[in-house]
């Protein structure tokens, strides 16, 4: 029985190589250049290679530009549109479909007083982004360094100077520790690092834009190793007193050219843009009624 | 007691002083020049087959966080002895007015120590600063990530020029392997860090060069030499030892730098309430969970 399923298994092998050579075929005839199927680089555990320097491609981040803050509010203009500062992030109108996030009344609510006080995202105040944010910021900014080995994959994000050290040993979440970037847990579903994210200290925004999360917040990501040069990202956010439906995020990260280093980023006391800031909040801005 | 025992004591009181002053200039020369003294522990390699493998949680176990030229017990805090094993007398070399400005420093210790701000902590402060540090390792990749403020060093090879354009908290960072020893050198340094919580201070000309070595499978040495011109008369040494944290299940906590309701950031603990912000969403009332 063995025996004949692997036949069987040979024989659709080889059909599908059969047609999927005779597809490529026909594509070479039309596009000049298609890009040849390289095997993934992998370490020796068998695991996909996700290690480099990768840059947020486009799309996801709703963002304001900084430049209007001190005359429109971007964000609350999108509220209706459901986009934060339409066309606001670079190469986002060429992206992924904007994420779609589905409140329940009272968080409806708190996202629109929120948004009315946009200028009191933590981020704003150099604090740890959270989860998917760390990934999810404005695309080709900042950068994300990435060190596999057989027991972690370890993030080391610009933005922030925020770590994240991921166990690939799909261990459980602790019971005594929350945190801006909650707790990771990874493990690898066939060439796709899975990462479950609980523990989240439920301070965090998703964007710039008052979308957020509180403490039920759990994220699943899926990083996957698309080609040399892509890593495919895909961020599932639920969280049950925010949200009636779960939030799908979906972006791709690209590797950054090997001459090029990160840097370090720094978010201080003394750099509060005051003029930013309400005066409520110890700013200089006046509020927005 | 006859003549002859008489003799033996002399001569065993004269060995002994002999022994103990050959000892502790042998500690001392040793101390100094750290790595060319012990090369008989060979760590274990990465999977390439030939870079040493320095992977793991460690700390330091001593107290010179607090001042690194050692310092006597206070209310509060343990007795020290110095890390500087260059000079001897374990002293920092300043020049005449950069000692007044170290004195200056020191007065003002409690409120002007810049990681009170939540800084990142600078080199080589973060490592021997008394909270963790994970060394990320695969072959041609080398980073430490300190638990401190979540500050992290990505090492680059030497290969490159430092990027020095720009005075960075943690450093630009270029290393070589000699041997088995880790050897770093650490340019563009911000003056705006201390070594210490004594006032202890650098100017941005500071240079560096780390030396990790493991000494055993759950040791690494770590010596610094750092020069600056502008404060220093000369080069100084120091040294301490890292140590691997065992415990199974380790690992680096976030440790977040918080800003309280009047503006002022330091580290406090996540669920006390003085560090709740005016904008903190603490105010949203989460409907119970089914």
């Amino acid at each position: 029985m063995k025996t004949v399923r692997a036949h069987y298994g040979f024989a659709v092998g080889v059909l599908f190589v059969l047609l999927s050579a005779g597809i490529t075929g026909a594509l070479t005839a039309q596009v000049s250049q298609v890009p040849t199927r390289v095997p993934l680089d992998r370490l020796p555990d068998g695991h996909p290679n996700l290690q480099g320097l990768w840059l947020k491609s486009s799309g996801g981040f709703q963002g304001l530009f900084i430049g209007s803050l001190d005359g429109t509010n971007l964000a609350a203009g999108g509220a209706r549109g459901g986009r934060g500062g339409r066309g606001a992030v670079p190469g986002g109108a060429r992206g992924p479909a904007p994420t779609r996030y589905e409140y329940t009344p009272e968080a409806e609510a708190e996202r629109l007083d929120r948004l009315r006080r946009g200028y009191e995202d933590p981020e704003a105040r150099c604090h740890l982004p959270g989860v998917p944010r760390a990934l999810d910021q404005p695309a080709g900014l900042y950068p994300v360094q990435i060190i596999q080995d057989e027991k972690y994959v370890a993030l080391l994000h610009e933005a922030m100077h925020d770590v994240r050290i991921i166990p690939t040993d799909n261990s459980r979440h602790p019971r005594n520790y929350w945190a801006w970037d909650g707790d990771s847990r990874g493990r690898w579903e066939g060439d796709t690092l899975v990462v479950d994210v609980s523990n989240f200290n439920g301070r965090t925004w998703l964007d710039m834009a008052g979308n957020f999360v509180d403490q039920n917040e759990h994220v699943v990501e899926r990083f996957t190793l698309v080609d040399a040069d892509t890593i495919l990202y895909e961020a599932t956010i639920t969280d049950p007193t925010v949200f009636i439906k779960p939030v799908e995020m979906r972006f791709t990260l690209k590797r950054v050219p090997a001459d090029q280093q990160i840097l370090e980023y720094s978010c201080l006391e003394g750099e509060r843009s005051l003029q930013h800031y309400t005066e409520e909040d110890g700013g200089k801005k006046a509020r927005v009624k | 007691m006859n003549i002859r025992a008489l003799r033996l004591a002399f001569c065993s009181i004269l060995a002994t002083g002999v022994l103990a002053s050959l000892a502790h200039s042998g500690t001392s020369a040793g101390a100094i020049r750290g790595s060319s003294q012990q090369t008989s522990f060979s760590p274990a390699r990465l999977w390439d087959g030939k870079t040493p493998d320095f992977r793991g949680i460690w700390q330091v176990r001593d107290t010179a966080y607090v001042n690194i030229e050692g310092h006597p017990a206070e209310k509060g805090i343990a007795a020290s002895r110095s890390i500087i094993v260059d000079p001897p007398d374990g002293r920092i070399p300043y020049k005449p007015q950069a000692l007044a400005q170290r004195q200056e420093n020191y007065r003002n210790r409690t409120t002007s120590d810049p990681s009170i701000k939540c800084y990142q902590a600078g080199v080589p402060r973060a490592t021997y600063l008394p909270t963790p540090l994970q060394i990320l390792q695969s072959p041609g990749n080398f980073a430490i990530v300190y638990q401190n403020n979540h500050a992290f060093r990505v090492f680059h090879p030497d290969t490159r020029p430092h990027f020095d354009s720009a005075d960075w908290w943690m450093g630009d960072t270029r290393y070589r392997w000699e041997g088995n020893t880790l050897v770093a050198d650490v340019a563009a340094l911000t003056d705006q860090v201390w070594l210490d919580q004594a006032g202890n201070f650098h100017s941005n000309e500071i240079h560096i060069i780390e030396r990790y070595r493991m000494t055993g499978a759950d040791t690494i040495e770590y010596v610094a030499r750092i020069e600056d011109p502008i404060v220093y008369s000369k080069p100084w040494t120091l040294r301490t030892v890292l140590y691997r944290i065992k415990e199974s299940g380790a690992r680096i906590i976030e440790d977040e730098c918080l800003e309280d309701a009047n503006g002022v950031r330091h580290h406090i603990s996540p669920t006390d309430p003085r560090n709740l912000l005016k904008s903190d969403y603490s105010r949203w009332k989460k409907p119970p969970q089914k």
